[in-house]
């Protein structure tokens, strides 16, 4: 029974509007771009922190970034489905994204190897509800 | 502005307290550092308390045991550097002459959350996320190790080092010595981190009384001096930042030692963040103890212990002493006072003259770390 009021729910999505599911169901991040300085900031944001511009528009990250540092994590609050992998991801357009790497064998990471974005399960609710975010997986064929 | 001077130092041992209110664990420090100041507690004109989630008007609740009321007590919140920054504000306040005498309180309860990881402000993005804090300083060890060449016997060293510390702090958390081994298999946290890298989670108070210098002849004692103080933000970068090179701490203790006049070399002990045995690494480079990448090599030949070249965390740090967040900028300073008077005893830094305080606090995405303040004190 409570399983089933459970597939009922939907996930709970924690990326507000930092995440599109394109028509061919990949997943790209988004970001906000200064239109006055041309700075490029993640998450979306209304106001440029360089120069205050409220001139900001909303574009998508590239699909590959390069992974700065990660770490297997043990210990976290409690929605979090512990151990998980999550690392600092750089992107060309000068901006690095937290994220966790859901489908990954830690032991096949390494230092500035290309990931691409994906969606994933990251952890559940108190209530059981899954929340979704983004993960990243490795690029295929890019590394 | 006026010099400024420390005349009293007072602490509770860090434990874990789950009994006992927040005044409760705090009001015996500020008797202690009051008592050791000789200055009577009705010459006190305002008081500053530093604590992160100690919750509405701490400073009150805790001075009003002590029937020390009916003048300005001032509430600051700066993550783990909230009693560094009431220290800081406490100081400006006297070197500007709007008071004499003021009292700085540090405390925290931590076991009022009942263990884990410190709770972070879950409206920013990262935290959000599943950021916590032992991720965050894996993800610095990993890539500091990976460009430097550091391993985690070096981070384990760190570890030992603070235990060897604090077994001879009667105010420390954790006073039973540790090994390499040890070290290597407690239980992983945040790989690389392992248990024994990580500041233990509890409950703590701290206080000192400083006034200004000619104020500070009448009542007799040794007057510590307040040579320097900094407090900075860290920069927001939504981009690339090197988390080998804690560009916050770079930044500041580079005016600070500017602006006293005073550099790495003139210092002879420190107390710093070292809240991850990979912090204190990274803060020997960002503070100038020695060149970038050299960290290891410090820790290896013992130069940071008590007896070597540049005492690090004698107190037994972060790792050791304990980490109430907030009471950690204040319990630093009364470590530095005790150092400088001579006071401690098996852990005593030998003819220590200048000491360096150091505190951090992050937890907020964008930000190598969102605040750090730094203190220079002499006798």
């Amino acid at each position: 029974m409570a399983d089933s009021v459970q597939e009922l729910k939907q996930a709970l999505n924690i990326t507000g509007d930092a995440m599109v599911e394109k028509s061919d169901g990949s997943v790209r991040l988004v970001g906000s771009k200064c239109s006055a300085c041309g700075d490029w900031i993640f998450p979306p944001t209304p106001v440029c922190p360089e120069c205050m511009s409220e001139s900001v528009e909303r574009r998508e990250l590239s699909e590959i970034g390069c992974l700065y540092s990660w770490s297997v994590v043990r210990i976290a609050p409690k929605n979090w489905k512990t151990p998980f992998v999550a690392g600092y991801v750089d992107f060309p357009e000068k901006v690095r994204v937290f994220a966790h790497m859901v489908d990954i064998d830690p032991e096949c990471l390494s230092f500035d190897m290309k990931l691409s974005v994906c969606k994933a399960v990251v952890g559940q609710d108190a209530d059981g509800t899954q929340i979704e975010s983004y993960s990243f997986l490795p690029a295929e064929g890019r590394n | 502005m006026r010099r400024v001077a420390i005349l009293g130092a007072g602490m509770v041992p860090f434990g874990k307290y789950p009994g006992k209110t927040l005044s409760e664990i705090a009001w015996p420090a500020v008797k202690a550092a009051i008592e050791d100041s000789n200055i009577p507690k009705k010459t006190i004109e305002a008081a500053y308390c530093g604590t992160a989630l100690g919750g509405m008007m701490s400073g009150q609740r805790i001075l009003k045991t002590l029937g020390i009321t009916g003048l300005p007590i001032i509430n600051i919140e700066n993550a783990c550097s909230s009693s560094s920054t009431a220290f800081r504000e406490a100081w400006i306040a006297v070197a500007a002459g709007v008071y004499d005498v003021v009292v700085v309180i540090g405390v925290e309860k931590l076991t009022k959350f009942g263990g884990g990881t410190l709770p972070l402000e879950k409206e920013d993005f990262e935290v959000a996320h599943g950021l916590v804090m032992p991720a965050l300083y894996a993800m610095r060890a990993r890539r500091y190790m990976h460009e430097f060449g550091l391993t985690e016997d070096h981070l384990a060293k760190v570890s030992v080092k603070a235990r060897n510390h604090g077994k001879h702090n009667p105010d420390a958390q954790l006073r039973e010595p540790t090994t390499v081994e040890e070290v290597n298999r407690s239980r992983p946290v945040a790989d690389p981190l392992k248990l024994f890298h990580c500041c233990p989670s509890g409950d703590g108070a701290a206080a000192v009384l400083i006034c200004a210098e000619d104020v500070a002849s009448k009542y007799g004692g040794v007057p510590i001096n307040v040579v320097g103080s900094e407090i900075n933000s860290g920069k927001y970068m939504t981009g690339f930042r090197d988390m080998t090179s804690p560009e916050i701490t770079v930044r500041g203790a580079a005016q600070l030692y500017e602006e006293a006049g005073i550099g790495p070399e003139d210092i002879d002990l420190a107390e710093v963040h070292d809240a991850f045995s990979i912090a204190e690494l990274l803060y020997y480079e960002a503070l100038g103890f020695c060149p970038r990448g050299e960290a290891g090599r410090l820790i290896d030949e013992g130069e940071t212990s008590v007896g070597g070249r540049i005492p690090v965390n004698p107190s037994g740090g972060l790792l050791a002493k304990g980490h109430p967040i907030g009471a950690t900028g204040v319990a630093q300073i009364v470590e530095i006072v005790r150092q400088l008077r001579g006071q401690c005893g098996d852990r005593q830094v030998e003819d220590a003259k200048v000491g360096l305080t150091h505190c951090t606090g992050g937890g907020v995405s964008g930000f190598d770390h969102g605040v750090c303040s730094i203190h220079l004190f002499s006798r």
